[in-house]
């Protein structure tokens, strides 16, 4: 847990620190007051100020109790969680290209089968339900804008 | 047209056909929402707001509230079968919940918690209706800097009671004011942190993040979490017998009381008043060596104070702008997806919408109550769904989210990194609300600030000289200082998700 916010607390003060960089190109007063970097740059020294307390009390202090609580998870869940996230993406890069109907008929039964359901026929299902009748209420019914890839569909 | 004019003519505006299946359907999803493991009341809402897309403002917010205090309700369910709370809120039901329904009486706790749910928030929608608007009212003579200063004292309330680290809930807050900051600039209209990318112009959408934060975090967590077992317990048995309903009256009514006080308070959370509902019970009782083996009091008290705040955190966001917590922050991000912004100019300009999404409060709990007692069973067997369909169709709910509010595939790219963001955060107990409370509330607190130093010239003592503001920046400080010095109980500061 201690090593899991020490990494937090730096990776937050490479944010606060890039911030404070970016708002000084701002100007924090003009002839009207308080100027666009104003509350950027007050926030990103603040935030840095306390993150920089965070780390050295997280650093200081005694191993807390709960010093063996997992935080990473075992192998295969890792897997799991990975391949959520990469389908995900993927997701996201061919949600134009090939339009909501396409993508979901490719990313629903993949997400499936990686969280192990191994039911042909319930991923079948899901996939044509998930893709083709989602978009149809929501594009058709609810008005809701989805895109349609260059292939029409 | 007075109070009672105006109640009126919001509930015949909310007891339409269309507004009351509006309500209906929010009642519903919102319960799954609170069901389904792995879900919570704020990504749930967050996630079903693309469905009120093309709905007039008055029926999607009908419908997302309706979520809202479904989803609360759906919490108790789980937190009784499988010894879960479906949200923060419900752990308290955890104690006493599922010891009766391993003792075979979990049909009587889910009728208690729906009876205490319905009494509770119906008491507190009709307080609310007396409350807001002389305190709306009261509101509309704020200036900037008091604005300034009733924004920072909800962000601080937040804050000190999120988590187990004040700093650490304070750089969260921060962090999301930061994020806040990417954009035009509100008041002179240049651009901010682009970086130019168009898609940033319009600043970081608020949907993408809190579906990220919440909806897809929760996915990556679910992937890891081991099956939880549902218990068999009967549940045909739903009534209470004369014994716990002598029992539970007054557990009901303190429930009521505490949940409507402490929803007033902004930034309090709904972990609070279930735990003093609990607490107080506890300790008023002649046996309260009861407790956590399966009072019925146990039960009834904290879910009256539940739902009670659930309507009653709805006050200060509604006269004040201010929300009390993620998933009140979440409606409050609705509100703006429709064009309007919570708080007193809201009841003075559209008094038409305010008016109409109270009533359906009544409405709603009315509803949850029909529809909570005759399909307990129902949504127990729901609860047996395998987790995989649950995450394919949460993900696809979320992608259709963050997309569909700007047709911009970037807005799927912020979901995807906040969801990273959001699951190490829940890993190492980085608390998440004060971020979503900076976020929403960034532009408005920057605006206020700035408005504030350009009436004074950029003098700072705008707000030591005006006396609200002054006593409401001293509220600020006295709360920090409090958490600071860890005066709130341990239970209350663990976990705001």
């Amino acid at each position: 847990m201690r090593r899991g916010w020490q990494v937090a607390c730096v990776m937050l003060m490479g944010v606060f620190a890039a911030a404070l960089v970016v708002s000084l190109e701002y100007s924090l007063f003009d002839s009207l007051g308080p100027g666009a970097g104003f509350f950027p740059f007050w926030l990103s020294l603040i935030g840095g100020v306390l993150t920089l307390a965070i780390l050295v009390q997280t650093t200081r202090s005694p191993e807390p109790a709960d010093a063996d609580t997992k935080i990473l998870p075992d192998r295969p869940a890792a897997l799991q969680a990975g391949s959520v996230l990469v389908a995900l993406t993927l997701a996201a890069a061919l949600f134009e290209p090939l339009g909501f109907r396409l993508t979901m008929l490719l990313f629903i039964p993949s997400l499936l089968l990686v969280l192990g359901v191994r039911a042909p026929v319930a991923v079948l299902l899901c996939a044509l339900a998930g893709s083709f009748g989602v978009f149809h209420v929501f594009f058709y019914w609810l008005k809701v804008p989805l895109p349609i890839g260059m292939l029409g569909i | 047209m007075d109070t009672f004019q105006h109640l009126m003519a919001g509930l015949a505006a909310a007891m339409s056909l269309q507004n009351l299946t509006f309500a209906l359907i929010g009642c519903i999803l919102g319960t799954l929402i609170g069901v389904l493991p792995g879900l919570g009341p704020a990504a749930g809402t967050a996630i079903l707001i693309p469905l009120t897309f093309q709905l007039d403002p008055t029926g999607a917010l009908i419908m997302l509230s309706a979520i809202y205090y479904g989803a609360m309700y759906g919490g108790t369910i789980t937190s009784v079968l499988i010894n879960v709370p479906g949200e923060a809120a419900s752990v308290v039901t955890c104690f006493d919940g599922h010891q009766m329904a391993k003792q075979g009486r979990g049909g009587t706790a889910l009728g208690i918690a729906a009876i205490g749910s319905f009494i509770g928030g119906i008491v507190a929608t009709i307080a609310l209706i007396v409350v807001a608007p002389p305190l709306a009212r009261f509101a509309l003579s704020f200036g900037p800097p008091e604005f300034f200063a009733l924004m920072l004292v909800g962000l601080c309330l937040v804050t000190g009671l999120a988590g187990r680290s004040l700093l650490a809930g304070l750089a969260m807050a921060v962090l999301g004011l930061l994020i806040a900051m990417v954009g035009i600039d509100p008041v002179r209209g240049a651009p901010r942190f682009t970086f130019g990318i168009p898609s940033l112009y319009d600043g970081v959408g608020f949907i993408p993040v809190v579906m990220g934060l919440f909806g897809v975090a929760e996915i990556l967590l679910t992937v890891e979490r081991p099956y939880r077992e549902v218990i068999k317990t009967n549940l045909a048995s739903l009534l209470p017998s004369r014994e716990e309903w002598r029992r539970c009256v007054g557990a009901i009514t303190r429930g009521t009381g505490i949940g409507f006080f402490l929803g007033l308070i902004p930034g309090v959370g709904a972990i609070i008043p279930t735990f003093v509902a609990y607490i107080v019970e506890k300790r008023i009782s002649k046996t309260p060596e009861r407790f956590g083996q399966g009072a019925i009091e146990g039960v009834a008290a904290p879910e009256t104070a539940n739902n009670a705040y659930a309507n009653a955190a709805m006050i200060p966001l509604l006269t004040l702008g201010i929300p009390s917590s993620p998933t009140i922050a979440v409606l409050m991000g609705a509100f703006i997806v429709n064009g309007l912004t919570p708080g007193p100019f809201l009841f003075k300009e559209r008094p038409d919408l305010v008016w109409a999404v109270i009533a359906s409060f009544l409405l709603g709990n009315i509803l949850l109550l029909i529809l909570n007692l005759p399909l307990v069973g129902l949504w127990a067997r729901l609860l047996r769904l395998p987790y995989q369909y649950v995450c394919v169709g949460t993900l696809l709910f979320c992608v259709i989210g963050a997309y569909s509010l700007q047709q911009n595939v970037f807005d799927i790219g912020v979901m995807i990194v906040c969801g990273i963001i959001g699951y190490g955060m829940r890993k190492i107990d980085l608390p998440i609300a004060p971020l979503v409370l900076g976020l929403i509330l960034g532009p408005f607190l920057e605006k206020s600030l700035r408005t504030s130093l350009e009436m004074s010239a950029g003098d700072f003592s705008i707000f030591l000289t005006r006396p609200l503001c002054l006593g409401l920046l001293v509220i600020s400080a006295v709360v920090l200082i409090a958490s600071a010095l860890n005066l709130a109980p341990p239970e209350v500061r663990k976990s705001d998700t």
